[in-house]
């Protein structure tokens, strides 16, 4: 028999039993629904990783310390003037100490065992007074450590590898100015002029902060697309109008392109971007936790670089422990969790495939045994177990094939409703046609079983049945 | 053999098994039908005719014995060769019809050259005299559903000659109808006789039976001719 006047009889089987037709497709429309939701799920979430991540580069190292709550212990008491370089932390670069200014002695924690140390103002130390051992590790981050440009420059002197370095602080301040009535709070970031370019920031208006603008700690800003809209009603009014910072006067000398939600770093919609040694002069003090942010040249040096930040922040802070956390590996990780997650999906979704198969099958058995007589005149008159086998087959294909087609109009239908939960869908093309693909091999498989029990139906007991 | 001969039949027996008996249903049926010949195989229910006629159609197999369609060895001869031979050597007419209800008059009729692997539009070229000779031309888009008894075997028939058959196989064709449509059908098989055409026609009705040129009577699985 011709393929095409089969496909003909299962044109009219199936269209002289729609309602059959449609029961029967529901776990394969179910099926279809759910793959290209999966698909779209799963790629929706990569995209979001992409966009999340996409101020971060790669290669990106973040360096950070966090002090630890408890007491210092210290038999000498805690230095109040802290131990950063810029408040006076030791330097020992020439192999002699430089006590921190700001008086007091120093925090033991930070001082280095062995060496040739001199006092200086604000509490001396006395020479020789190595041998002494404080490595133990419950000592390890007691002291108050700040991140400096200086530590920044240590670690890129020293460190083989590094493509560049910059380093930033966030901090909450009191803002008014365009729209705002009353101030409202809002972060503050302190940065240099490279923190644009490493983290993939772009401008819309006007250019980002400038080496000179940090070094002549000029009042300027730069501004996110959010905070823009929100303080002057749009990005437009905001660019070159004054915003107050802690009651200070800032020129927005530009404002950034929209950025989307980031899992990482500080999210540049929302922040105020001003210059590193701005802020500190003016806002924040040395009372802040800054980040440095090293490049390596090689993402596959990571490990590598990252043991080499370690050893030279040991030389300035042997007992302290920095966290270095990199992009790549919060990228990985994030990934690798939208992939379980893609992955369980899809489980579910074969899951439903499967229970929509074994409905096919169902009802094709039920459909080879109320068309039994209908096989026996079939074979009566010259049907071949070939053209019975293949018409079963094409009619399961055929179903399968409509309830793909409807599962993935539905999914198409459904996917603003799902995105309305928050869950981000990138519908395509390839997604529908695995689908319709899954869908076929669904009906092929689970109908083969009753299509070739209907062929190998002997004709004189398929004629007799009732 | 003649070459006349359509059927051959010699010695052929067949039994069932019914639990643990042997149910022997045919015991060594010798029959012959020539070209042309239109002859009744009659015989009371259980008698075996149904048999026999499955064994003719090759719908079924010969346990023992031999049988020949028109010179083709049947008793030799596997499933998927039955089913070429069901196709062109022999035109099924059934008491119950056997239409399938879900196509319409023209889909059935044609059925057999679509299996053989002809296209549906030649097919429909081919059957238009014997649809427009049974006086089905008005009727053709209906579903049997739509249509009486007699033209319901009509349709039947039709399907049966449009393949061009060497052998008219009928079972019982008059029992599910009035005696109005019965005397039509068999008068048409008459004219189908006159025509040229073999019929073996099985039935239990003495009366349907005399319509034949020739009647066999089967009585508990062995076969007599009926003598004039």
């Amino acid at each position: 028999m011709r393929f095409s006047e089969i496909l003909n009889l299962v044109k009219l089987n199936l269209i002289q039993n729609k309602f059959k037709v449609l029961l029967t497709s529901i776990g394969i429309i179910v099926g279809a629904a759910t793959i290209v939701s999966v698909i779209a799920i799963g790629k929706g979430g990569k995209a979001d990783v992409a966009d999340q991540f996409r101020n971060l580069n790669a290669g990106a190292l973040d360096i950070s310390y966090e002090q630890s709550q408890k007491s210092s212990g210290s038999p000498f008491g805690s230095g109040s003037s802290g131990s950063s370089k810029e408040s006076g932390r030791p330097s020992f670069s020439s192999g002699s100490f430089t006590p921190p200014s700001g008086g007091g002695m120093p925090d033991l924690s930070s001082m280095k065992s062995g060496g040739s140390q001199s006092g200086g103002k604000g509490g001396s130390f006395p020479a020789g007074f190595g041998g002494f051992s404080f490595g133990d590790t419950n000592v390890k981050n007691k002291e108050r450590i700040t991140l400096t440009t200086d530590d920044m420059d240590d670690i890129t002197a020293s460190v083989p590898g590094l493509s560049d370095a910059t380093i930033s602080y966030t901090t909450k301040q009191n803002i008014y100015g365009g729209n705002i009535e009353e101030s409202e709070s809002y972060t503050i970031a302190g940065t240099l002029s490279n923190y644009a370019d490493l983290s993939n920031l772009s401008m819309l208006f006007g250019d980002y902060l400038t080496d000179e603008d940090n070094e002549n700690k000029n009042k300027v800003c730069v501004i996110g697309y959010t905070a823009a809209k929100k303080i002057f009603g749009s990005v437009e009014d905001a660019y070159d109008s004054i915003v107050y910072i802690d009651d200070r006067p800032y020129t927005v000398g530009g404002v950034l392109d929209e950025q989307g939600s980031v899992e990482a770093g500080i999210s540049a919609d929302e922040a105020i971007f001003i210059p590193y040694a701005t802020g500190i002069k003016y806002l924040t003090g040395s009372d802040i936790s800054p980040t440095i942010t090293v490049i390596a040249e090689d993402v596959n040096n990571i490990s590598t670089v990252t043991e080499n930040v370690r050893n030279a922040l040991a030389v300035s802070y042997p007992n302290a422990e920095f966290t270095i956390s990199d992009a790549g590996s919060k990228m990985e990780a994030a990934n690798k969790s939208n992939k379980t997650l893609t992955l369980m999906l899809a489980a579910m979704a074969s899951i439903v495939f499967i229970i929509g198969g074994i409905g096919i099958m169902n009802v094709l058995f039920v459909s080879v045994k109320e068309r039994t007589q209908e096989i026996g005149i079939l074979k009566a008159i010259g049907g071949s177990r070939k053209d019975i086998l293949i018409e079963f087959m094409m009619e399961a294909c055929c179903i399968s094939l409509i309830g793909g087609i409807i599962g993935i109009a539905l999914s198409f239908g459904v996917s603003p409703v799902i995105s309305g939960f928050n869950i981000r869908m990138e519908m395509s093309m390839a997604g529908a046609l695995t689908a319709l693909g899954f869908s076929v091999a669904t009906g092929t498989v689970f109908g083969f079983y009753p299509a070739w029990k209907a062929s190998r139906l002997v004709p004189v007991e398929a004629l007799s049945s009732e | 053999m003649s070459a006349e001969q359509i059927i051959s039949m010699q010695q052929v027996r067949k039994s069932y098994k019914m639990g643990a008996e042997q149910l022997n249903v045919l015991k060594g049926i010798d029959f012959t039908v020539n070209k042309g010949e239109f002859t009744a195989i009659l015989g009371p229910s259980g008698s075996g005719k149904s048999t026999l006629m499955n064994i003719i159609g090759c719908m079924d197999t010969l346990d023992s014995g031999s049988y020949s369609l028109n010179g083709i060895p049947i008793h030799n001869t596997k499933e998927r060769e039955l089913t070429k031979i069901r196709n062109h050597e022999i035109g099924f007419i059934f008491q119950n019809y056997h239409l399938i209800p879900t196509y319409t008059v023209i889909q059935n009729i044609i059925m057999p050259l679509l299996m053989r692997g002809q296209d549906r539009r030649s097919a429909e070229k081919d059957c238009g005299e014997i649809i427009e000779m049974l006086g089905l031309s008005e009727r053709i888009h209906h579903k049997p559903s739509e249509l009486s008894g007699g033209q319901r075997q009509r349709v039947a028939i039709a399907r049966a000659l449009c393949s061009n058959p060497s052998l008219l196989l009928a079972d019982e064709p008059t029992g599910a109808l009035d005696q109005n449509s019965g005397t039509e059908v068999l008068k048409l098989f008459k004219k189908l006789h006159e025509m040229g055409n073999t019929i073996v026609m099985i039935t239990h009705d003495l009366n349907v039976a005399q319509w034949a040129e020739r009647t066999v009577r089967i009585v508990d699985g062995e076969m007599f001719e009926e003598t004039a």
